[in-house]
């Protein structure tokens, strides 16, 4: 059964259509570049998978069921922002996701927080920005999930840092999961993507595996992405 | 689950209101330190007797503002942890609206509740010597020992007090329910929370007003004992507190489920 279903999803924000109609599929055991420009509606898609919004019109499934307390048991969530309570330590937010979190595995993520030199007594507050982000990844990568949803992961952070945070996300991810990958940034990702899907105007231009779309093309995804979105 | 959400909710909320309170026992009993100093001012230097009065003075602003302080860190509380980024964790948790609700009006309840023990607290400290503390005692037992010779004071204690907590519930309620409508437009959130939080306090007053006011027949109300008449109006008063509580929680949860917009 495939991880996520979005059957003729549509959501609109006023008269502003976010979202117009979408298909797709996501197979378990997939890593999935959602990739299109800002303002296309990777982070509505994002959203509504999480049960933060709710669908206009069609519907979208996690495991074949609606969005609620029993998907969200299976799907780890990267928010596009840093928000984690600043008040915290990286090692009460460990506890907080051990609490609500069957899956999260608290020596995975101390392991990491290790390797990366973070102090767990530290509190968020007085951590710098690129900290933060790689604390919230570390949470989120250390649950034990069915779907990976990750809003922007590498946005906004300076390029050897991309590569960790991609580093950190395939070596701790569940291999039998899926992970969705929302960004622009194309070139970062690639070779991590087993399938892509692009999106424009809240509609789907191309869903296929990444080898195929290189194989058919001759070029890259990011040269195909550069194209399809010419300005 | 509402079991881990009242644990961190209490432990987010504690290392705030916790600080506060110490805070407001302390300046207690600094004021009556320094009202005991200052008993003979002539003998007291004049920048002592400033130190003195500045400190008598923080003791009544604190005693006056505790209690909106506390309302006020609630009211941030709800809108920062559900509506604001750190909603984007706490409504992807594995919990529903329901519970992330209680968690919040029942550690908000307490609050309001510690609040008001430690105005008590404070108003004993400073007040604090052991002639005074006595006269309290006995001025205290002997309203006990007045209202125990009639009937039904206990029952009517209790009353109050099931009153007292059901307001507190509505009240926290009500403050939910004006930011989780005010905070689903997209500019303005705090502003039209206000507003919206002023439309639920004159909605509640017409409806107290047709319940209370036209509901009730009074001139009957009056051929019945004070007892039974006492219980009417208790009644009466928990049934406006039930129906309003109950609406603010249905909008509550009609707004985080549904009409849920995170910045």
């Amino acid at each position: 059964m495939a991880v996520l279903t979005c059957r003729g999803l549509t959501k609109k924000f006023g008269s502003t259509v976010a979202l117009d109609g979408v298909d797709i599929t996501v197979e378990p055991g997939r890593v999935v570049g959602l990739l299109g420009p800002n303002g296309s509606g990777k982070t509505t898609l994002i959203k509504l998978a999480n049960g933060l919004l709710t669908p206009g019109a069609g519907e979208i499934l996690i495991d074949g069921k609606k969005p609620g307390v029993e998907t969200k048991r299976m799907v780890s969530y990267l928010p596009e922002r840093a928000c984690l309570p600043d008040w915290m330590t990286a090692e009460g937010l460990m506890g907080f996701y051990s609490d609500f979190y069957a899956d999260f595995d608290r020596d995975a993520a101390a392991g990491i927080l290790s390797r990366l030199s973070i102090e767990g007594k530290q509190k968020i507050k007085h951590m710098s920005k690129g900290t933060r982000e790689k604390v919230q990844l570390i949470m989120v990568m250390s649950r034990r999930a069915k779907l990976y949803l990750l809003d922007e992961p590498i946005g906004g952070v300076d390029p050897a840092a991309r590569d960790l945070i991609l580093d950190t996300i395939i070596s701790n991810y569940n291999p039998e999961a899926s992970v969705v990958i929302s960004t622009h940034l194309i070139a970062d990702v690639e070779k991590v993507l087993d399938d892509v899907i692009f999106i424009s105007h809240g509609k789907i231009m191309l869903a296929a595996p990444a080898d195929d779309v290189r194989e058919q093309r001759g070029k890259s995804v990011d040269e195909v992405f550069r194209e399809v979105f010419r300005c | 689950m509402l079991g881990k959400l009242l644990k961190h909710e209490l432990r987010a909320t504690a290392h705030t209101m916790l600080p506060i309170f110490g805070v407001m026992l302390l300046v207690s009993a600094m004021a009556n330190v320094c009202a005991r100093l200052t008993n003979s001012p002539g003998d007291t230097p004049v920048v002592l007797m400033i130190i003195f009065t500045l400190v008598v003075i923080l003791f009544g602003a604190g005693l006056f503002a505790i209690g909106l302080v506390t309302v006020f860190i609630m009211v941030r509380r709800f809108r920062d942890n559900l509506l604001r980024d750190e909603g984007y964790i706490m409504h992807t948790l594995p919990v529903s609206v329901h519970a992330q609700i209680w968690s919040k009006v029942l550690v908000s309840s307490l609050w309001y509740a510690a609040s008001s023990v430690t105005m008590v607290l404070s108003i004993l400290l400073v007040s604090w010597d052991v002639d005074t503390i006595m006269e309290i005692g006995n001025v205290a037992g002997e309203i006990i020992r007045a209202m125990t010779r009639e009937d039904h004071v206990a029952e009517m204690i209790a009353e109050v007090l099931a009153l007292l907590v059901l307001a507190s519930l509505v009240t926290s309620l009500s403050f939910d329910a004006a930011l989780s409508i005010g905070h689903s437009f997209a500019k303005n959130k705090m502003a039209l929370s206000v507003l919206t939080f002023v439309g639920l306090l004159v909605l509640g007053e017409i409806f107290t007003y047709y319940t209370l006011g036209k509901g009730i027949d009074y001139a009957a109300l009056r051929t019945v004992d004070f007892i039974e008449g006492w219980r009417v109006t208790c009644a009466a008063g928990a049934g406006i507190l039930l129906a309003m509580g109950g609406a603010c929680y249905a909008i509550t949860a009609f707004f985080l489920k549904r009409k849920l917009n995170l910045e």
